[in-house]
C-alpha cells in the first residue's frame, strides 16, 4: 500500500504522518493520533458520529476523508471546542437543556451545529432540523437537540 | 405538594460535560499497550449451513496473526446470551425450558451472522486480511423464515430440545391449558352482542443504538478474566462468564464501559463470551473487539415479529366481555429470552381493560434470522398495534367515542396489573386521557376530519398502556447499595445500576442526596465496577430509578440510623429527641447540635484514651448496606393522542403532532423524563410506520445498514407534546415515582394506526404501516389489510 506523508493541524496542534493511501481521517485521528473524542458511528457516512470540522466551520464526514487528502488542512475534533476550560456555548447549550443522553451521537451533533451555526446564525426551526439530517441521534428523538441549537443560537448572538 | 431540595429538578446530568467535550470513554476508546485485536469470522453467505470444514492455514500466515480459534479451540459449553435464566429459581427455570443452544464458535450457522471462528491479531488490518483467508466449505440447509415455516412436519429441528421447533410456549405446569387469563372466554363470546376478531403482524424492529458494540477482555496474571463491556447487566455478565468459563466468581470482573444507548440488545450477553475466549487464549494481552455497524443487525437481538391474533367481545354499551389472543412469534436462531416476550405480550394485555374474561396464549418457533430477544417495550408495542386497533374498530362499530370508552374501560386502583394479583395501587390514566384529548384538540378534530375530501386526509388517533417498574413477582427483583460517608461526611453510594442514557446515575445522585439530606455535590455514585458493588440485576424492565432509588433511600435510612445512634450516645439523648437537618444532629427545640462531619471524621480517626481507653466519640466509618427487594412494581400509565395527514397520493403518511400525557407519579428529573418519552416517541413512530429488518429469500438481511433501515430523523418528527401528569404518585415508588424508561414507545403506535384508521376508514393489520401498503389498500378499497 503506497503511503503519503502529510501535515495535519488537530485542534490547533501540528501533526506529521505517513499515512497508507487507504488510511481514512477517522483512523488517523482515532488509532494514530490516539484521539477518541471522534466516534466510529458506521463507518459508510450514514450516521455523522464521526463529523469534524475543516479549516473553519466545513463539517465534513472523517469516515469518509482519506486522510491523504488532508495534507495542511486544519481539523477540530470536539475536543478542540473547549477554550481556556471554557466550553462553547453549543456545548454549554446541549448541557443547559439536556440535550444529551447516551452521548455518543454528542460529539458529532455539537459539531454539525457549530458549523450550522457559523453559515446561518439565526436558524428557523425547520433549518435547524434539516442542517442536522446527517446525524443520527436514536435517544432523543431530537427534540431537545433542537432546543440546544436554538440556545445556542441565543447564546452566540448575544455576545455579537 | 412538599417541596423537595433536589428531587423534581431539572439538574444539569452529570455525565453531561464529559460526553459533550468527547472525554467520556467508551469501550471501544480503550487503549491498552500491547493490545491485540480481535475478529469474529461470521457466515454471511448462508442463514442455514452445516460447517464442513474449516481451514485456517492461509489465515495464520498473514503477518502479525497471532491466534484463530474455531470451535475446537474453545469451551464447547452451551449457553444462552440471555439473562432470563438468571431470574428465576432453578425450579421455574426448568419449567420454562430455555435451551443453552449457542455455542462461543458454531458449526452450525442456523442465522446470517453466525460466528465460525476467531482471529487474533496485532493489528486490525492484519485480523481483517486474515479474515478474507479463512476457508470454509458449507453444507446449505433449508431455511426457515417465519413460525409457519418451521413448525412444518418435516422441518430440519434446531435442536433436539425443542421438538416442532417451539423455542417455547406458556408451560402448562405454570400456566393451566398454556393460557395465562380468568374466566371463561368461551361462554362470555356467548353473550357479546359484538365480536371483532383479526390477525396481525408485527415488525422484527432493530435498538440501532448508535454505539456500535465494543468490548475488550484480558485473562490477567492474577489468574482473573476481566472484560470491559456496555453490558446493561453487568453482574448477570459476570455470572454468565464465571459459568462458561468455569471460574470462581472472585475471578471475574466487569468492568461497564459508558453505555452508547442499548434498548434491549445489550439485555444480556452478546460477544463477550467470543472476546473472552480470545482473551484467554493469549494470557497476559488484552483482546479488542470491535463491531463493525452492518454486524449489529446481523449479531444482536432484535424485537419479536411475528402473528398476533386477537377477538374481543362487548356490549352494545361498550362492556368488553372478554379478551382471547394468541401471539406466535418468530425467535430467530437461538432460545434467547424465549419465555419473556411470549408471556409478557399477554400480561400488558391483559393489564390494561376491565375484561370480563381473558386468555392468552404466546409461543415461539425457531427461525433462520438473528435472535429475537429483548427491546424497549418488552411485548407491549406488540400488543399495542393489535389491541388498539380492535378497539377502534369495536368503538366505530358500536358508535362509541373512543376516548370516552377508554376513560370508562381501563383498569385502574384495585384492579390487576399486568401480573394476576398485584394489583395497582395508583393510576393517573384518567388525567392523562383528558389533558391529551385537550392538547390534541380531541373533540373538534374528531369531528371535522371525516368531512374532509382531497387528497390529503387527516385522523386523530388515541393508544393507551399500562407497563411496570421492575419485574417483580415474574423475575428477581433485588438490588444491593452500600453508602459509605467518608471523613468530611460526603457519601459514597455504590451500586451496580446502569445508566444506558438516561440519565438514571444522576437521579440515583438526586434520590441520594434528598434522601441522606445532603447537598448534591457531596454525592458521588460509585458504579460500573463488579468488585466494588453487591448485587444488581441491571438495567431492563424500567427498573433502575425504581428499584434502584428504593434501594437508595433504604441504604440513606440505615445511614441516618447509625448517625443517629452515634450522636444519642455523644449528646446523652434519646433518638426521639434528635432530628437531622443542615447536616446536623439537632436535639428539638433547641440549639444544641453536632455536626455530622465530626461524627464522621471522630468515627475513623478514632483514638482512645490511653488513661480512660474511653473514645471521644463512637469508633467506627459509618457505613450501610441493604439487600432490597421491592415489594410491588408500580405500573405506570400513558396515552398518545397523533394527529396524522395521509397523502392518498403517495400512500406517504406525516405525522403532524404527537402529544403524550404520561402518568409518571413523580418525575425525579423532569427534563430526563421526558427525553426518555420523546426519544420513545421517534421508535414508536418507526415501529408503525418504516422500521422493519427486511430479508431475502436465503434469510439474508437486506438492509443492515441505516440507508436502507429507515428511522425517523429530525424533519420526520412530528410537533411533540410530552405531558408528566403527576397527579398520581404510587406509594410504593421513590419519592412516588413510576418507571419511565421504557414506555414512551408504546403509545404513539396505537394512537398512529388509530388515527390513520381515521383518515382513510381502513385499518391495517401489518407494521409497519408502509406506504406501499397504504397505497395497495387504497387501490383495492380494503376496510382491512
Amino acid at each position: 500500500m503506497k503511503t503519503r506523508s502529510i501535515t495535519l493541524y488537530v485542534n490547533g496542534e501540528k501533526h506529521t504522518l505517513d499515512v497508507p493511501v487507504n488510511r481514512t481521517l477517522l483512523q488517523v485521528l482515532r488509532e494514530d493520533l490516539q484521539m477518541p473524542d471522534t466516534k466510529y458511528g458506521c463507518g459508510l457516512g450514514e450516521c455523522g458520529a464521526c463529523t469534524v470540522l475543516v479549516d473553519g466551520e466545513k463539517a465534513i464526514l472523517a469516515c469518509l476523508a482519506l486522510a491523504a487528502t488532508m495534507d495542511g488542512k486544519h481539523i477540530t475534533t470536539v475536543a478542540g471546542l473547549e477554550k481556556d476550560g471554557k466550553l462553547h456555548p453549543v456545548q454549554q447549550a446541549f448541557i443547559d437543556v439536556a440535550a444529551i443522553q447516551c452521548g455518543y451521537c454528542t460529539p458529532g451533533m455539537v459539531l454539525k451545529t457549530v458549523s450550522l451555526l457559523s453559515h446561518n446564525p439565526r436558524p428557523t426551526e425547520g433549518e435547524i432540523r434539516k442542517g442536522l439530517e446527517g446525524n443520527i441521534c436514536r435517544c432523543t428523538g431530537y427534540a431537545k437537540i433542537v432546543k440546544a441549537v436554538q440556545k445556542a443560537s441565543k447564546l452566540m448572538n448575544q455576545d455579537l | 405538594m412538599k417541596e423537595f431540595s433536589v428531587v423534581g429538578k431539572s439538574i444539569p446530568k452529570i455525565d453531561a460535560k464529559a460526553k459533550v467535550t468527547g472525554r467520556q470513554v467508551y469501550a471501544a476508546d480503550l487503549y491498552f499497550s500491547g493490545m491485540l485485536y480481535g475478529k469474529i469470522v461470521r457466515c454471511l453467505e448462508y442463514a442455514h449451513a452445516k460447517v464442513k470444514r474449516l481451514d485456517f492455514t492461509k489465515a495464520l500466515k498473514v503477518p502479525g496473526v497471532v491466534k484463530v480459534l474455531g470451535p475446537k479451540d474453545v469451551t464447547s459449553k452451551g449457553f444462552n446470551v440471555s439473562v432470563l435464566d438468571l431470574m428465576c429459581t432453578p425450579e421455574v427455570k426448568a419449567m420454562l425450558g430455555d435451551a443453552e443452544d449457542q455455542h462461543i464458535f458454531t458449526d452450525r450457522v442456523k442465522h446470517q451472522g453466525d460466528g465460525i471462528c476467531g482471529i487474533i491479531a496485532k493489528t486490525e488490518e492484519a485480523a481483517e486480511e486474515a479474515a478474507k483467508k479463512i476457508k470454509v466449505e458449507y453444507e446449505p440447509l433449508p431455511v426457515y423464515l417465519s413460525a409457519e415455516e418451521s413448525m412444518q412436519k418435516g422441518a430440519i429441528q434446531f435442536t433436539p430440545e425443542k421438538p416442532g421447533n417451539l423455542a417455547f410456549q406458556l408451560p402448562a405446569a405454570m400456566f393451566p391449558n398454556n393460557a395465562y387469563g380468568y374466566g371463561d372466554v368461551d361462554a362470555a363470546f356467548k353473550e357479546a352482542d359484538l365480536i371483532v376478531e383479526d390477525t396481525f403482524y408485527v415488525p422484527k424492529q432493530k435498538q440501532c443504538q448508535m454505539e456500535p458494540h465494543a468490548y475488550v477482555a484480558l485473562y490477567d496474571d492474577y489468574g482473573r478474566l476481566n472484560c470491559w463491556t456496555s453490558t446493561q447487566m453487568p453482574k448477570c455478565v459476570e455470572v454468565k462468564l464465571a459459568t462458561l468459563f468455569e471460574l470462581p466468581m472472585s475471578r471475574v470482573k466487569i468492568n461497564q464501559t459508558t453505555v452508547g444507548g442499548a434498548f434491549g440488545c445489550r439485555l444480556g450477553l452478546v460477544a463477550e463470551p467470543q472476546v473472552c475466549a480470545m482473551a484467554m487464549a493469549v494470557p497476559g494481552h488484552y483482546v479488542k473487539v470491535q463491531f463493525l455497524r452492518e454486524e449489529d443487525w446481523l449479531a444482536s437481538v432484535s424485537r419479536h415479529p411475528g402473528k398476533y391474533w386477537m377477538k374481543i367481545g362487548f356490549k352494545k354499551d361498550g362492556t368488553p366481555v372478554a379478551c382471547d389472543a394468541h401471539f406466535t412469534s418468530n425467535k430467530g436462531a437461538y432460545c434467547v429470552d424465549a419465555s419473556g416476550v411470549a408471556f409478557t405480550t399477554g400480561a400488558w394485555l391483559q393489564g390494561m381493560y376491565k375484561w370480563g374474561a381473558f386468555r392468552y396464549k404466546g409461543d415461539t418457533y425457531y427461525t433462520n434470522q438473528v435472535m429475537c430477544g429483548a427491546f424497549r417495550g418488552y411485548g407491549n408495542p406488540q400488543t399495542q398495534f393489535v389491541m388498539e386497533q380492535l378497539i377502534d374498530r369495536a368503538c366505530a362499530q358500536l358508535g362509541i367515542d373512543p376516548l370516552d370508552w377508554r376513560l370508562k374501560y381501563h383498569k385502574t386502583v384495585g384492579d390487576d396489573g399486568w401480573c394476576l394479583g398485584v394489583k395497582y395501587k395508583s393510576c393517573g390514566l384518567g388525567d392523562c386521557l383528558k389533558q391529551g384529548a385537550e392538547a390534541i384538540g380531541w373533540k373538534e378534530k374528531r369531528a371535522q376530519y371525516p368531512k374532509e375530501t382531497g387528497t390529503k386526509r387527516r385522523g386523530v388517533g388515541i393508544g393507551v398502556m399500562n407497563h411496570t417498574s421492575g419485574a417483580m413477582p415474574m423475575l428477581l427483583e433485588h438490588t444491593t447499595c452500600s453508602i459509605r460517608l467518608n471523613e468530611d461526611a460526603t457519601a459514597e453510594v455504590i451500586l451496580s445500576c446502569s445508566d444506558l442514557g438516561t440519565g438514571a446515575h444522576t437521579t440515583l445522585s438526586q434520590i441520594a442526596a434528598e434522601s441522606l439530606g445532603f447537598a448534591f455535590e457531596d454525592i458521588h455514585l460509585k458504579v460500573g465496577d463488579s468488585d466494588a458493588s453487591g448485587f444488581d440485576i441491571g438495567a431492563h424492565a424500567s427498573r433502575t430509578n425504581y428499584v434502584g432509588g428504593n434501594a437508595v433511600i433504604a441504604a440513606a435510612e440505615e445511614v441516618k440510623k447509625q448517625i443517629l445512634a452515634r450522636a444519642s450516645e455523644v449528646l446523652k439523648v434519646s433518638t426521639e429527641h434528635l432530628e437531622l437537618r443542615e447536616k446536623k444532629v439537632f436535639v428539638k427545640n433547641s440549639d444544641t447540635f453536632l455536626e455530622i462531619k465530626e461524627l464522621c471524621s471522630r468515627g475513623v480517626c478514632a483514638i482512645p484514651d490511653p488513661q480512660t481507653g474511653k473514645y471521644m466519640m463512637p469508633p467506627g466509618q459509618i457505613q450501610a448496606y441493604v439487600s432490597y427487594f421491592p415489594p410491588h412494581n408500580s405500573p405506570p400509565f400513558a396515552a398518545s393522542f397523533a394527529e396524522v395527514e395521509v397523502d392518498t397520493e403517495t400512500g406517504v403518511v406525516k405525522v403532524l403532532k404527537l402529544v403524550q400525557a404520561y402518568d409518571i407519579g413523580r418525575a425525579i428529573h423532569p427534563d430526563a423524563a421526558t427525553g426518555q418519552i420523546e426519544g420513545g416517541i421517534q421508535q414508536g413512530i418507526g415501529n408503525v410506520l418504516i422500521e422493519d429488518m427486511v430479508y431475502d429469500s436465503k434469510g439474508r438481511c437486506l438492509n443492515n445498514n441505516f440507508t436502507d433501515y429507515k428511522m425517523l430523523g429530525p424533519s420526520d418528527m412530528p410537533e411533540l407534546k410530552v405531558i408528566l401528569v403527576e397527579t398520581s404518585p404510587d406509594s410504593a415508588g421513590p419519592y412516588g415515582a413510576k418507571s419511565v424508561g421504557e414506555s414512551g414507545i408504546i403509545t404513539p403506535i396505537g394512537a398512529i394506526a388509530n388515527a390513520i384508521y381515521q383518515a382513510l376508514g381502513i385499518q391495517f393489520r401489518e407494521a409497519p404501516i408502509t406506504p406501499e401498503r397504504i397505497l395497495k389498500a387504497l387501490k383495492e378499497k380494503s376496510k382491512t389489510i
